[in-house]
């Protein structure tokens, strides 16, 4: 007996290189059949049958960087928003970053966050652990006892390791434990003070330039160190070429590192910046046009493996301010998928490779539940329009942050349904 | 005519509209010299208006040079320094706007130590808004006193070779005087250590040099910018004698320039540092005091225009949606 069954649906699961239309059923929160065509008489037994009416179903995506502001600042956002928001933009996991007041650096921490986030019943919460106490950069956290907690990475959030030392540590013990290290690669004296990135928009500005190369030079120098250590890891935000560059050596030399960028990255570049329009300062920040390109290649090839959001709740004063003192970050869960579907709607990728980059890829990095389709997975999956067109607003955001550098675009791409573990956390038409 | 309501900087501006404050400005300047010591109004184009200059940034002679221009138009002048006060009670810059623009004045002059505050401003003021500095960006009049200054002297910005040396990466006076001199058909040269020389810079139009004498070869205008102390002392530069010996501009590396070249510094000077006091001072070379006079001829010029903006626009009825 099958608890939902779906029908008429176009099927889209990267683990099966498959984009068909067919069925699906979920049974005991688990997909239990998936085929081509109508079900056979046992399956099409069903509690609820579900016409899709030519809609996709997919794995939900697996959005690999988010800011929450809870614990610390819930007035930006909490824990109830950024799952609900997530579930709206049909993401089912989300990997959240450390960073919070207090910083998620011991077992107690992950805890509690987990817990919470298990109350809520919506989309599934991976939490990465502080990789040094207090996101200092200085002394390695309890990385053991955040592992055993259920930490699934472990990273600085928003600063990168600079000191070496403690970077070729880390990696040697999260090695050790079998969990990969998540930089944000900006060599914090080369981008000192920055406001945007270098060039000559950003001298025509007046604004103080971080340099590309900011972010290939700790990647290099995190190669190396992968060469000492062998451990798993991921570069965050990828946004230019030399850093995209490095990343494709070191996957040709077979080590195991991973990349994932954000829809600014592919979609806009520094020129937006010259209106002085805050919502625009992101870190890292907006690239020049040939980053850009090349950003698209490396999704295009796999070089970068995975789409984020890079969700970060940003307060509204924090924004209305000259650009320099303006706080860099932008809202992401909203609008991540119909983003992403750009990319599809120009040719670059195929609808297949963009749910592969946005569900199984970083589910695979960060090795928890999504990102197939087949039988006997958990049953986290959404209902999507792709070709349902929709204007970013803000103001319509289900997340409590509404800061978007896409303000009044034009988007394809509508999430009608989100299943965690085969239970609707999101239904638009409810 | 200005081409918006606002001045926020030189960039985007035509040749037309630059002469015309320039030629507008030769006239203040004149109806000054004929006046004399005499301070009273030259029009009352500014009569009934009220101009508030509010500076984030220590100020001087810009300041003064607003206040002294606007009074002698007829209009009632506020000064309101904030490097100090509102800024450390938190206040931000929007709600400033804001409590300002409740007061209706109608032209705000605003000095901002970041890029862009003039410009933010003044999407949230009813006021016109005049941009007396922001941050590394533009400081549009200065580049206007600085034209009007060699027009004068000269007669002509076309065709001159003026290089303009120093800390070009920090200077808003560097980016403006580029984008005002290179409009009107000037040959822009900067000479500044590899440390001060902004990415990209050259794509504006400009040669570049990072040695002084080769850099102000043949030129007929030296322009030499501040470097401010804390950029000496072993981050962009070695130290302060260092600086001076190999980008401080004395007698004997003018003699690189043009013959007749002349000497401009929009201060306040580092004497010693960038500039050895019998350059700066030389009554023949230096046209440094000219720069100051100027200064108040062309904000006249400057804060007419916008007045004049106003009363077209006042007249104009207003689109109903």
């Amino acid at each position: 007996m099958t608890d939902i069954l779906f029908n008429n649906a176009r099927l889209i699961d990267p683990s099966q290189n498959l984009d068909a239309s067919g069925h699906l059923a979920i049974t005991d929160r688990v997909i239990t059949a998936l085929g081509s065509g109508q079900p056979n008489s046992k399956i099409a037994k069903a509690d609820r049958v579900i016409d899709c009416n030519g809609a996709c179903l997919a794995p939900g995506l697996v959005d690999m960087r988010v800011q929450t502001a809870d614990p610390g600042s819930e007035h930006l956002e909490d824990l109830a928003t950024l799952l609900d928001a997530a579930a709206a933009g049909g993401i089912t996991g989300l990997g959240c970053l450390p960073n919070t007041q207090p910083v998620v650096d011991n077992a107690a921490m992950i805890d509690s966050l987990g817990l919470r986030a298990s109350r809520a019943a919506g989309p599934r919460l991976h939490i990465y652990g502080a990789a040094t106490k207090g996101v200092a950069g200085t002394e390695m956290a309890e990385l053991g006892l955040m592992a055993e907690a259920g930490a699934v990475a472990f990273t600085n959030a928003t600063t990168s390791i600079g000191d070496a030392l403690v970077m070729r540590r880390l990696l040697a013990y999260a090695g050790m434990l079998d969990k990969p290290v998540i930089q944000h690669c900006e060599d914090a004296s080369l981008a000192a003070d920055g406001e945007m990135n270098e060039s000559e928009t950003s001298t025509r500005l007046g604004l103080i330039g971080i340099p590309a190369i900011a972010e290939a030079v700790i990647i290099e120098r995190d190669i190396q160190l992968m060469r000492l250590t062998g451990a798993r890891y991921h570069v965050a935000h990828l946004s230019t070429r030399a850093g995209i560059d490095a990343v494709r050596r070191a996957k040709a030399e077979g080590l195991p590192i991973t990349a994932d960028t954000a829809p600014p990255y592919f979609l806009l570049n520094e020129i937006a910046v010259s209106s002085y329009d805050t919502a625009f300062k992101l870190s890292p920040p907006l690239r020049s046009e040939d980053d850009r390109q090349a950003v698209i290649e490396a999704i295009a090839d796999g070089t970068i493996d995975a789409i984020a959001s890079d969700h970060v709740p940003v307060d509204g004063d924090a924004k209305a301010q000259p650009f320099g003192p303006a706080q860099p970050g932008a809202s992401g869960l909203d609008t991540l998928l119909a983003l992403t579907l750009t990319l599809v709607q120009q040719n670059h990728i195929s609808l297949l490779r963009a749910f592969e980059a946005l569900s199984l890829a970083p589910a695979t990095i960060l090795d928890v539940t999504g990102g197939t389709l087949m039988p006997g997975a958990a049953a986290d999956i959404i209902m999507v329009r792709p070709d349902t067109g929709w204007l970013v607003r803000g103001a319509n955001f289900v997340s409590l942050s509404r800061i978007t550098p896409f303000e009044g675009q034009p988007v394809q791409g509508l999430v009608d349904a989100t299943y965690v573990d085969g239970v609707c956390v999101f239904n638009r038409h409810a | 005519m200005l081409p918006t309501r606002h001045l926020l900087g030189i960039e985007g501006m035509n040749p037309l509209e630059i002469h015309s404050l320039l030629d507008r400005g030769d006239q203040f300047a004149d109806a000054m010299q004929q006046s004399g010591d005499d301070l009273s109004p030259l029009s009352d184009v500014l009569q009934g208006k009220t101009i508030i200059n509010l500076f984030y940034e220590n100020s001087t002679r810009t300041r003064v040079s607003f206040e002294l221009a606007a009074k002698r138009l007829g209009g009632a002048v506020l000064n309101i320094a904030l490097a100090g006060s509102s800024v450390k009670k938190g206040e931000t810059l929007l709600d400033t706007a804001t409590t300002l623009n409740a007061m209706h004045p109608h032209i705000l002059v605003v000095r901002h130590n970041c890029s862009g505050a003039a410009r933010l401003l003044s999407h949230h003021v009813d006021a016109a808004v005049i941009n007396a500095g922001d941050g590394r960006h533009e400081h549009p009049t200065q580049a206007l006193l600085d034209a009007l200054t060699i027009r004068r002297r000269v007669g002509h910005i076309e065709g001159l070779k003026i290089a303009i040396c120093g800390d070009v990466a920090n200077s808003r006076v560097a980016r403006s005087n580029i984008h005002l001199l290179g409009t009107l058909g000037a040959e822009v040269r900067l000479v500044s250590p590899a440390t001060l020389l902004p990415t990209g810079i050259e794509q504006m139009g400009v040669s570049i040099a990072t040695e002084l004498e080769e850099g102000i070869r043949g030129a007929d205008i030296v322009m030499m910018l501040r470097l401010q102390t804390e950029r000496m002392a072993g981050t962009e530069t070695p130290s302060q004698r260092e600086y001076f010996n190999l980008f401080g501009l004395d007698r004997s590396k003018l003699m690189r320039a043009a013959p007749d070249a002349l000497i401009m510094h929009p201060g306040p000077m580092n004497r010693g540092v960038e500039i050895d006091s019998a350059m700066a001072d030389d009554a023949h070379k230096s046209l440094i005091r000219t720069q100051v006079e100027m200064g108040v001829a062309t904000r006249m010029a400057c804060l007419e225009a916008m007045a004049d903006k106003q009363a077209v626009e006042a007249e104009t009825p207003k689109e109903r949606p």
